[in-house]
């Protein structure tokens, strides 16, 4: 039996490898995406005061270090006595700026570094060209933009947490700062940066270039890792519409069927369990009814997209719309479509971030409430990868006793195994050679979920990302690295 | 698109202090600013594309990161110079990357260079272990005598 290995090398962060288990005739056999992410950090939390929480879990994660550090106050908000709907309207809309600013920031480097190289040059591209440099080159204004609007994202995170990295915003009860008046007017004016307005007008553009990408490349997007799954996400709890902040969780299996139908965050464990691997240290979440064969879901855009009933903003409203027509109103299984979702998404975020800009409420000074301890709490948000869970136990002396993450990679899990499998089967099975760009299409459906595999640390001359191929005798025949 | 008025150095600290010796970059600019809390210091967890437009502004960029490598003396302190080297699997980027990124979109080179301090423990844990105590301030004292005296940090 053959074994093909694409290992990224890490030394501590997240780390991801890909095996593929072919037989003496190359038929893929069995498939795997292992990974290592997160270890050790809920035992690492234990014994710490409570409100250190939302700083502390910021170092989870260098790409969304503002998703974990909302969780986790959200879930501290709980342990001090608030609901979300508790705090003050000021601090409720200062976190969701900052959420928003978060996610712009996230879906804009996604797009634009990671997914936008396979998309413009295509699978089979030269690796040495299939990457961000190449897009700077041919497709200069769309890398400034892109940079720009990643810019925007992170300047929106230094505004409401003081600065980007260790910010400090969200404190158990409220924020600590508001938004000041120059600050505002940073976004607004144009004077020294591309204004909010701009943000919007580039995210229709950019949506634009992906809807004519999806008319030109139809039959492989609409082909490609196109497999069934359950979609969650929290709604909104009015009316279902889209919710990155706080929310009712929401899942439909792959043909649309409620499977979870819009639970309060507090009842979550009620619901899901974390299955085990031998091969993967990242465990495997699913709906308890529904059980570990088939109760996976995907999250992230594509699965947001798809639950929710709506967009409380016209001009992402109008995107989701037309992105329904696509699947004629049904569930949307392809997974190439979740770049197309991440930038609605993306747009939607930028309309929000506008609202909240010209909200007199983010420049106030009522920022703090206080309420009657309890010793546990649940913080859930969107985070820009899908569902992110915080949930601590206290005890009387104030220390966590107790902390369970279920981050959105570990959703991702299945999804983005079952990802590897339909590459496997479709792209590699039987084929007499393994070439790069068959090597890469594993790569582009996995980046497709955007998995967090380079989290918390990087050092100096890190390589990561290993191609291995394994002939049946277990030697090793091809090795790449990049 | 170079801006005119440029500011003098920035640096950029690389790292997680949260994973043990991935820190000694962040530690590297807490001993900057003591130095002159005047600099333009930020800390990263790993450099971003956007930071290819911020260094727009300075003509001299350092890049301060843990490294793995064995350095000989615990550190080192060498040019850095622009390449294409990329790995789109991953969200980080090189600071090699990020002067090419400059340079393909601005046409702008910075003088650049990297301080890599050797680190030897990446576990999650807060404290860096003594072995990279002994590189870091090897580094500190290099820094004194031949960096900071030249004024290269100062704005």
């Amino acid at each position: 039996m053959k074994k093909l290995v694409i290992d990224p090398v890490t030394r501590v962060e997240g780390h991801g490898k890909v095996t593929i288990h072919l037989d003496e005739d190359n038929k893929v056999k069995d498939s795997f995406f292992h990974i290592v992410e997160f270890r050790g950090f809920e035992r690492f939390i234990q014994g710490h005061p409570y409100w250190e929480a939302p700083v502390l879990v910021q170092r989870l994660c260098g790409i969304c270090p503002v998703s974990h550090h909302l969780a986790a106050a959200k879930a501290i908000d709980q342990i001090v006595g608030l609901d979300p709907g508790d705090l003050s309207l000021p601090a409720q809309k200062i976190r969701k700026l900052l959420h928003f600013g978060q996610v712009f920031q996230s879906h804009a480097l996604h797009f634009f570094y990671l997914a936008s190289p396979d998309l413009l040059f295509g699978v089979n591209a030269d690796p040495s060209k299939r990457n961000v440099a190449e897009v700077a080159i041919k497709h200069l204004d769309l890398a400034k933009k892109g940079i720009l609007m990643r810019k925007f994202g992170q300047e929106i995170i230094k505004a409401t947490a003081g600065k980007r990295i260790h910010g400090i915003s969200a404190i158990p009860g409220g924020v600590h700062k508001k938004v000041t008046l120059k600050d505002r007017d940073y976004f607004l004016n144009s004077k020294e940066i591309p204004s909010i307005d701009a943000m919007i007008h580039w995210s229709k553009e950019i949506i634009d270039f992906i809807k004519n990408y999806h008319e030109i490349n139809h039959k492989w997007l609409n082909s490609f890792a196109d497999y069934p799954s359950g979609h969650l996400g929290l709604v909104n709890k009015e009316n279902g519409f889209l919710e990155l902040y706080d929310g009712n969780l929401r899942a439909l299996d792959a043909n649309g069927k409620v499977t979870l139908n819009d639970v309060p965050n507090d009842d979550y464990i009620q619901y899901f369990n974390e299955g085990v691997e031998k091969w993967s240290y990242l465990k495997f979440p699913y709906l308890k009814e529904i059980g570990k064969e088939n109760g996976w879901n995907r999250v992230g855009p594509l699965a947001r997209i798809n639950i929710c009933n709506g967009i409380e903003t016209p001009l992402a409203e109008e995107e989701r719309i037309l992105f329904k027509l696509e699947t004629n109103g049904k569930i949307n299984n392809k997974t190439m479509y979740s770049h197309w979702a991440r930038l609605i998404e993306m747009l939607y975020c930028a309309e929000m971030m506008k609202s909240l800009l010209n909200d007199v409420d983010i420049l106030s000074n009522d920022l703090l409430r206080k309420g009657t301890r309890r010793n546990e709490g649940i913080g859930i948000i969107e985070a820009p990868r899908g569902t992110l869970i915080h949930h601590y136990e206290v005890d009387d002396k104030d220390r966590i006793t107790r902390c369970n993450l279920i981050v959105s990679t570990t959703h991702n899990n299945e999804a983005m195994n079952q990802a590897v499998k339909w590459v496997a089967n479709n792209v590699i099975s039987g084929k007499t050679k393994i070439t790069e760009g068959m090597l890469n299409q594993v790569e582009v459906a996995i980046r497709a979920y955007d998995p967090c595999l380079s989290c918390a640390t990087h050092a100096l001359g890190q390589m990561p990302l290993e191609v291995s191929l394994y002939n049946h005798a277990g030697e090793l025949i091809h090795e790449k690295r990049r | 698109m170079k801006k005119e008025g440029k500011y003098k150095t920035i640096v950029f600290g690389i790292g997680n202090t949260g994973r043990q010796d991935d820190g000694l970059g962040w530690l590297f600019l807490d001993f900057l600013k003591t130095q002159n809390p005047h600099m333009d210091l930020e800390y990263r967890y790993q450099l971003q594309i956007e930071d290819a437009e911020l260094i727009l502004n300075y003509e001299t960029v350092i890049f301060i990161d843990a490294t793995k490598e064995d350095t000989g003396d615990g550190f080192y302190f060498k040019t850095c110079k622009p390449s294409e080297a990329y790995s789109f699997s991953t969200h980080a980027l090189k600071p090699e990357t990020i002067l090419h990124l400059t340079n393909t979109l601005y046409y702008y080179n910075p003088k650049a260079f990297i301080l890599g301090i050797q680190g030897y423990q990446w576990e999650l844990e807060i404290g860096i272990s003594k072995k990279a105590k002994i590189n870091i301030n090897k580094a500190k004292d290099y820094f004194k005598k031949n960096v900071i005296v030249d004024c290269i940090l100062t704005n």
